[in-house]
C-alpha cells in the first residue's frame, strides 16, 4: 500500500499521479486553483478503482463534460477504469430532484392521510361486518383453533402483567387516599373511594392501554409481516377470506379476554388495597370485606366491565386494519405498529370520556 | 473474454475442510474449495446442499463446526470484529432480494456504505452513488426514488451497485438472475460480466439458472453430500456421472451444446 500523491507540473500542464487511488486516499490533490490540467501522468498509479478514478477526474475538471485531459503512461487497465468512469459521470453530475414540501401542502397531506384512515376503517367495518353475517350462516367454518391460540396469547398471557400492575395501583391508590381520610379519621371510607376508582375506572383504563400497547401492537406487528411475506396474498388466493381467517378470531378473542382481564384487574387492585388498608389503616381484612359487601353495588362492577368489549373493539378493528394496510416494506410495519398504539389509546381515552358523560346523564 | 482458470493465481477464497451442522442436520461434511483472482465462479447444487449456507460461511454470517475459510489470506473465523470490518470493505454482496433498505432513497442506499466506512463529504458520497446507478445501467432518475417503487430487475441493479460502492475486489452474488425474467437475467448476466472484466473482479455467486451458466461463468463448482463432487468448466461437468449432473443438463442438452463456447 503506497499513499495517493500528485503534483502538478505548470510548465508542461501535467499533473503527474501516483501511488494507490481510492475513495479513503484520493482526497490529496494539490489545490489547482483553476489552472488547466491537459496531461495526466499516471505511471506511478499502483492501484485505481472507480472511485479513485472518479475523485481525480473531478478534481481535474471543474465541470463536468469538459473533455478528458490526456492520459499519459497509464496502465492499460488503470486507462480502461478511467475511461469507464469518464463515459458515466455526467449521470454522476445530475441532481436528480429531491422534492421539498412547504407546511402548507405536508399539513394537506396529513389531513387527506387522515380522512383515507377514517373512510378505510370504515370501509373495513364494512366488509368485517359482511363477513361475520356470512360465517353466521355457516358454523362449520368459523376458526375455532385460531380463536382458542388467540385467546390463549391474549388472556392467558397477559394474565400475569395485569395482576402485577393493578395489585400495585391499588396499593397506590389507597395508600395516598389513607394519608388523607387517616386526618379525618376517616379510614373506613378508603375502602368505599378505592372500590369505585377501580372498579369503574382505573381496572377498564389500565387494562384496555395495556392490550392496546401489547396485543394490538402484536397483532399488527404480524398481519403485517404476513403482508410482505405475500402471506395474505397467498391466503385469498386459496379461496380463503382474511377476515374469517385472521380478524375475526383475533377479534373474538379480545372480545371475550378484555373482560375477564378487568375483573382480575380488579380483584387484583382491591387485593392491593386491603393490603394496604391492613398495614396502614388497621382495616382488617374482614373488616375490608364486609365494608365491600355494604357499599358495592352491582352496577358498579357493571359499569366497569360494560365499557371494556367496546374498547376491545375498537382496539382489534385498529389493529387488524392497520396490520391489512401495511405496504410491502419493513419501514411500513414499524409506522403501522406505532399508529396502532397511539390510535387505539386515542379511542380509549375518548371512548372513555363518552362513557363517563353518558352514565352521568343517566344517573347510572 | 478469459474463460479458464488461470493455473496457479493468488488464491482469494480458500475453503478447507469446513463441516456444519445446522438444526441437527450434517449440511457439509469436509468441503474445500478455493477461488483464485479474477475468476468468475459458479456454484451450483441441489437443493439443500448449503449453497446458501456456505456463501454465509464465507461472508462471516455463519459459523461452521470445524475447517477453516480465509479470503485474500486472512482467516475469517479467527480475525477480530476490527479485521472482519477492513476485510469486509474488500468484498460486496448482492442478497437474493437485494436486501435494500427500505427507509432510505437508492441513492442513499448506494451512499451509505460511502457514508460509512469513508471520510468523504456526503455531497461527493452521493456523486459516487449516481456514478455506481450508472455503472449498473439504471437512468439518473431512479436516484430519487424510493426502493419500493422499483420493478424486480432495478432492485437487484441497485442492489449490485450498492455492493460495488467501496470498489470491493471480490464480489458475491446469491442467485442474481432469481426472480427476474429472461430478458432482464440476460442482461443481469451481461452486466456482471462486464463489470468483472472491466473492474477486474473476482466473482463468486449461487445459482440455479443454467444460462448463467452457459454464459458468463470461467469454473463451476458443484455440491453434493456435502462436498464439492466437481470442479472445472461445463464442457467438463458433462463428463461426471451424477445422477443430479445429469438431470440438471439434460433439461439442456442439445441447446447447451450449441450454446457452450460462443
Amino acid at each position: 500500500m503506497t499513499a495517493a500523491h500528485a503534483d502538478f507540473d505548470e510548465a508542461r500542464s501535467t499533473l503527474i499521479v501516483s501511488g494507490d487511488w481510492h475513495a479513503d486516499t484520493a482526497s490529496v490533490l494539490p489545490p489547482l486553483d483553476g489552472k488547466t490540467v491537459r496531461v495526466i501522468d499516471g505511471a506511478g498509479v499502483t492501484r485505481l478503482d472507480t472511485n479513485g478514478a472518479w475523485l481525480l477526474l473531478n478534481a481535474v475538471r471543474p465541470q463536468a463534460g469538459a473533455p478528458l485531459p490526456a492520459l499519459q503512461a497509464f496502465q492499460p487497465r488503470h486507462r480502461a477504469i478511467l475511461e469507464l468512469v469518464d463515459r458515466h459521470s455526467a449521470a454522476s453530475a445530475a441532481q436528480p430532484e429531491h422534492r421539498c414540501e412547504n407546511v402548507l401542502a405536508s399539513a394537506g397531506r396529513g389531513a387527506l392521510t387522515m380522512a383515507t384512515h377514517a373512510l378505510g376503517l370504515l370501509d373495513f367495518v364494512g366488509r368485517l361486518f359482511a363477513e361475520l353475517l356470512t360465517l353466521l350462516g355457516k358454523p362449520g367454518s368459523w376458526r375455532w383453533r385460531e380463536f382458542a391460540s388467540q385467546v390463549s396469547l391474549v388472556f392467558v398471557g397477559a394474565i400475569p402483567i395485569v395482576i402485577s400492575m393493578m395489585f400495585l395501583l391499588g396499593v397506590v391508590f389507597a395508600y395516598l387516599l389513607g394519608d388523607q381520610a387517616k386526618q379525618y379519621g376517616a379510614n373506613i371510607f378508603v375502602v368505599d373511594g378505592l372500590l369505585l376508582a377501580i372498579l369503574r375506572e382505573i381496572s377498564p383504563i389500565i387494562v384496555a392501554v395495556l392490550v392496546a400497547g401489547r396485543t394490538g401492537a402484536a397483532i399488527t406487528a404480524q398481519l403485517g409481516t404476513m403482508k410482505v411475506t405475500e402471506e395474505i396474498d397467498a391466503l385469498t388466493t386459496l379461496g380463503l377470506s382474511p377476515l374469517a381467517v385472521l380478524v375475526i378470531p383475533r377479534m373474538l378473542a379480545l372480545l371475550l379476554a378484555m373482560p375477564l382481564l378487568v375483573f382480575i384487574g380488579d380483584i387484583a387492585g382491591i387485593a392491593g388495597g386491603m393490603l394496604v388498608a391492613q398495614l396502614q389503616l388497621d382495616i382488617s381484612y374482614s373488616m375490608f370485606l364486609d365494608r365491600v359487601q355494604d357499599v358495592i353495588q352491582l352496577k358498579t362492577l357493571l359499569v366497569g366491565l360494560g365499557k371494556t368489549p367496546v374498547f376491545a373493539m375498537f382496539i382489534a378493528l385498529i389493529a387488524c386494519r392497520m396490520g391489512l394496510s401495511v405496504t410491502r416494506d419493513a419501514r411500513s410495519v414499524g409506522v403501522n405498529t406505532t399508529s396502532t398504539v397511539v390510535q387505539s389509546l386515542v379511542a380509549i381515552i375518548i371512548l372513555n370520556a363518552i362513557f363517563v358523560v353518558m352514565f352521568v346523564r343517566l344517573d347510572i | 473474454m478469459a474463460r479458464m482458470a488461470e493455473p496457479v493465481a493468488e488464491s482469494v477464497i480458500e475453503v478447507r475442510d469446513v463441516s456444519t451442522t445446522l438444526g441437527g442436520r450434517s449440511i457439509h461434511r469436509g468441503l474445500s474449495l478455493s477461488v483464485a483472482r479474477g475468476e468468475v465462479i459458479a456454484l451450483i447444487g441441489g437443493s439443500g446442499t448449503g449453497k446458501s449456507v456456505l456463501l454465509r460461511e464465507i461472508i462471516g454470517l455463519l459459523r461452521p463446526r470445524t475447517g477453516s475459510i480465509d479470503l485474500f489470506g486472512q482467516s475469517v473465523l479467527d480475525s477480530s470484529g476490527e479485521q472482519m470490518n477492513l476485510l469486509r470493505r474488500r468484498f460486496g454482496v448482492l442478497f437474493q432480494d437485494g436486501a435494500l433498505f427500505s427507509s432510505l432513497t437508492v441513492e442513499d442506499n448506494v451512499a451509505t456504505p460511502l457514508f460509512e466506512h469513508t471520510n468523504l463529504p456526503h455531497a461527493i458520497c452521493r456523486q459516487l452513488a449516481r456514478l455506481k446507478l450508472a455503472l449498473v445501467g439504471l437512468a439518473p432518475d431512479v436516484a430519487a426514488r424510493q426502493p419500493s417503487t422499483l420493478s424486480g430487475g432495478m432492485r437487484k441493479r441497485v442492489a449490485l451497485a450498492r455492493a460495488l460502492a467501496l470498489d470491493p475486489e471480490l464480489l458475491f452474488l446469491d442467485e442474481p438472475t432469481s426472480g427476474l425474467d429472461p430478458i432482464s437475467a440476460r442482461a443481469f448476466d451481461a452486466l456482471i460480466r462486464l463489470l468483472a472484466d472491466s473492474l477486474g473482479l473476482t466473482v463468486f455467486l449461487v445459482t440455479h439458472d443454467l444460462d448463467t451458466l452457459f454464459s458468463i461463468i470461467d469454473r463451476v463448482i458443484v455440491l453434493a453430500d456435502g462436498r464439492v463432487l466437481g470442479s472445472g468448466t461445463v464442457a467438463e461437468l458433462r463428463h461426471i456421472d451424477d445422477p443430479w449432473l445429469n438431470d440438471y443438463f439434460a433439461a439442456r442438452a442439445s441447446e447447451g451444446e450449441t450454446r457452450h463456447g460462443t
